[in-house]
């Protein structure tokens, strides 16, 4: 035991070593948490259009390997027939187990299985790959559209740091000093996928599809950037480590309640931080795809979109690529807006002065609390707006949010030199 | 050491790209080659710790302007080269000429230029020479310690390289940068004046 | 041709700023939703619905007491009050249906029948399900009003062989309808 601790204590005593392991533990959470996040959001999407819609959205898909579920809800008494089955009698002490773990009823699983199924069937069902595609940038395409979400939420912190005996670690993966600008040029990048993705398939429709989402996602990139500039001055830095600590501090950008949050030049930047806002959530919303800009898939004039030719895993990439591209969008938006992993209200440096790992695990399930609450926005805008014209987001793009965006930094200005 | 691998690692990759945009014949390859080419840059500036420069230089060249090119490319449908013209070689290889030489004269004026041919750690070098030249200082280790001295530099993640280069574009280099920023408005404008069909009624 | 020009709407400077509006309609669909978690979807009851949505959840309700009159389900032959059969075999049926679902074959009247006067009675009578597209042209066609559309709509089969439904299985399923037809009553 002895001997164990001291290997331990030799071996993260290496700095290299220990960055290197913490590193490799945050990447992990971090895919476990998009990954995850894709899922709950593929299904948030179906639950809420149901509701919204006034139907039930997915709710059949059960544990397919429960066999208890065969036997349907506790009226059918579906416990007694399997310990019929196996023969076991009903006063054991294992159907009193069973029936205290509550396994004598059907388990509500909400449906929440169903994207998981959706997972498998488009994993097993039949590639088909047309005859007349550009092969290298089909294959290509897929990987270009999935890979960047995933790569663009290093920077995204998820709680704040911990001070161990070998080391501080700071809760994200990569602690850039230019956090948000990563995320757009890497989140960027993804307009790669679509645009060859469109040219590759060789056919007109995905041809159209690519060519707008390339032209959709320069567009709006020009505001998104623009947008963010009167936080950044604020702000002062562009690490987003130090965003979000300041925003603890300080109380959050759009919720100024606590710390220097109170001062009038804070409540003075209101007007110009909710322009950001507004500006910034639609300009993510251009860049995810989603509806109203998910003109690159418009099924009503462009059948598919860019991935009209796909099937199988490479349009469960797409698939993925888009949901991927919706959670790390609300996760800048509430790293940015909403005070990322701050609990609020000063009770991070309470929590802290507990207990760091309580502080950093409370922080952590904060974070996940505020992103699936902007990402039920996300869906919730989805299913309430109709999708724009063409002409439309283009002029909307261009001829708005620029000039909005462009005007809000001078007020921004204004306001941080005039009120103090 | 790391930087040193990381440069050389990316700049052979950087002018294996190069050669490819060159070599391939299919314009939608020598695009995507060109991409590359711009992410091995900005990884070398990443490398010297300019992460700034770095990633701007992927946000507009490779998220941007290349996927303008793309759109260009991909729009008029270009054939592959089939046969090549001997006159447009001559003229392509005159151009080329006369870029490298341009390039290699401004390296050789480099400060710490004569160190760089010397020894083997161009990219240490190169951070060294800035210090003392009249070059904006893009290595923010090397600007930052000329513009405080008292600076703590050594963190990596604390590089304040956005500051720098704000402070260098603003007061050392403001008229230069005001002279270029009008330039490129008057080319946008240009182009929206060129490109804008005169409606008659 | 003439046509009817119609205004389009004058918007005001709110709606063309567009999010008063677009949070108008955010409350709108989360009224909807509300609703639906809930429980209490309006007009959940015409459906018989749980409430989450109006949606009735198949299985385990069903349609059958909500089918209206006019529903058109599978077809059946029925018999009359006296137990006669009422086809008379003319084949009209046959000739109607678009599907080409019914096959008839026409034999003799049974010696025992009330009704000699009726020259022919269906030795076979056959329904393809398979082929049926519940039109409802051949209740049109009948004459002796012997062939109905029933409610019945859950028709599953496990083998393509029994989609074929013969006289007896369509008599059992039409049973007896009330209204005399005497035209054959050879007393009458």
């Amino acid at each position: 035991m002895e001997t164990i601790i001291n290997c331990w204590n030799e071996i993260m005593g290496n700095e290299v070593v220990f960055y290197l392991l913490t590193t490799l533990v945050k990447l992990v959470i971090m895919f476990a948490v998009i990954l995850a996040f894709v899922v709950i959001s593929v299904w948030t999407e179906r639950r809420v259009a149901g509701w919204i819609q006034d139907r039930p959205g997915p709710n059949r898909a059960g544990l397919p390997l429960f066999l208890l579920q065969r036997f349907g809800s506790k009226e059918k008494q579906p416990l007694k027939n399997w310990l019929h089955f196996f023969g076991i009698p009903e006063t054991s002490w294992i159907a009193k187990l069973c029936t205290w773990l509550r396994l004598d009823r059907e388990i509500p699983t909400m449906g929440l299985i169903q994207p998981c199924l959706d997972g498998g069937k488009l994993f097993l069902k039949q590639e088909q790959t047309p005859s007349y595609v550009r092969k290298l940038y089909f294959i290509i395409a897929p990987m270009l559209v999935l890979g960047p979400p995933l790569v663009a939420a290093a920077v995204v912190p998820f709680a704040s740091h911990v001070d161990t005996s070998f080391g501080s670690i700071q809760m994200c993966v990569a602690n850039l000093g230019i956090g948000p600008l990563w995320i757009f040029a890497i989140s960027g990048l993804s307009v790669y996928g679509l645009t060859l993705a469109g040219w590759s398939s060789n056919s007109k429709f995905p041809f159209i599809g690519g060519l707008r989402a390339t032209a959709q996602l320069i567009s709006y990139e020009v505001s998104m950037g623009l947008a963010i500039i009167p936080l950044l001055m604020m702000f002062g830095s562009l690490n987003l480590q130090e965003i979000v600590q300041y925003q603890a501090e300080n109380g959050w950008t759009l919720l100024p309640l606590w710390g220097e949050g109170l001062s009038l030049q804070r409540w003075a930047m209101m007007l110009p931080l909710a322009i950001s806002f507004v500006v910034f959530v639609t300009c993510v919303f251009a860049e995810a795809n989603r509806t109203p800009f998910d003109m690159a898939e418009c099924e009503t004039d462009l059948v598919g979109g860019y991935h009209t030719e796909y099937s199988s895993m490479k349009f469960a990439s797409f698939f993925m690529g888009e949901y991927a591209a919706m959670v790390i969008g609300s996760a800048v938006v509430v790293t940015l807006f909403l005070g990322g992993w701050s609990v609020g209200f000063g009770a991070d440096a309470y929590l802290a002065g507990i207990c760091p790992w309580l502080a950093v695990l409370c922080q952590f399930i904060m974070f996940l609390v505020k992103l699936y609450a902007f990402i039920f926005f996300f869906v919730w805008v989805r299913w309430t707006l109709p999708r724009f014209r063409w002409d439309q987001v283009m002029k909307l793009g261009w001829l708005v949010f620029l000039e909005v965006a462009v005007a809000n930094i001078f007020l921004a200005a204004a306001v941080l030199y005039f009120i103090k | 050491m790391t930087e040193t691998i990381i440069f050389y690692v990316f700049a052979v990759l950087a002018v294996i790209c190069a050669i490819g945009v060159v070599a391939f014949r299919n314009p939608v390859t020598s695009a995507m080659n060109m991409a590359l080419c711009f992410g091995c840059t900005a990884a070398i500036l990443f490398g010297m710790g300019a992460q700034f420069l770095g990633i701007v230089q992927i946000i507009v060249y490779a998220g941007a302007i290349l996927v303008l090119f793309l759109f260009v490319v991909m729009m008029l449908d270009l054939k592959t080269e089939e046969n090549s013209n001997f006159l447009a070689n001559i003229s392509g290889v005159a151009i080329a000429a006369v870029f490298a030489a341009m390039v290699t004269s401004v390296a050789m004026h480099l400060p710490g230029a004569c160190l760089c041919c010397c020894k083997a750690e161009p990219a240490k070098q190169v951070q060294q020479g800035a210090l003392g030249g009249e070059l904006p200082k893009l290595c923010p280790a090397a600007a930052a310690r000329q513009l405080d001295p008292q600076a703590d530099v050594t963190k990596a993640d604390s590089m304040p390289d956005i500051k720098l280069l704000g402070q260098c574009l603003y007061t050392k280099h403001t008229i230069a940068f005001a002279i270029l920023s009008f330039a490129l408005l008057a080319g946008s404008v240009g182009a929206v004046a060129i490109s804008r069909k005169i409606r008659k009624d | 041709m003439s046509y009817i020009p119609i205004k389009r709407p004058k918007f005001s400077l709110l709606d063309k700023i567009y999010v008063v509006e677009l949070v108008k309609g955010l409350v709108r669909t989360f009224k909807h939703l509300a609703l639906s978690v809930l429980r209490r979807s309006r007009g959940k009851d015409d459906f018989n619905a749980q409430g989450i949505g109006v949606c009735m959840q198949f299985p385990e309700t069903r349609w059958d007491e909500r089918l209206p009159e006019y529903y058109r389900g599978a077809p059946t032959l029925v018999r009359g009050e006296d137990g006669r059969e009422r086809c008379v075999s003319c084949q009209l049926c046959e000739f109607i249906c678009p599907a080409r679902a019914i096959k008839v074959v026409p034999g003799p009247v049974s010696a025992d029948s009330a009704c000699q006067k009726q020259e022919k009675a269906p030795a076979e009578f056959e329904i393809d399900m398979l082929r049926c597209i519940y039109c409802g042209m051949c209740q049109e066609a009948c004459p002796e009003q012997a062939i109905f559309l029933s409610k019945e709509y859950l028709i599953t089969l496990t083998d393509r062989s029994k989609s074929v439904r013969d006289k007896e299985t369509l008599y059992r399923l039409g049973g007896t309808r009330k209204g005399l037809v005497n035209k054959w009553n050879q007393h009458k």
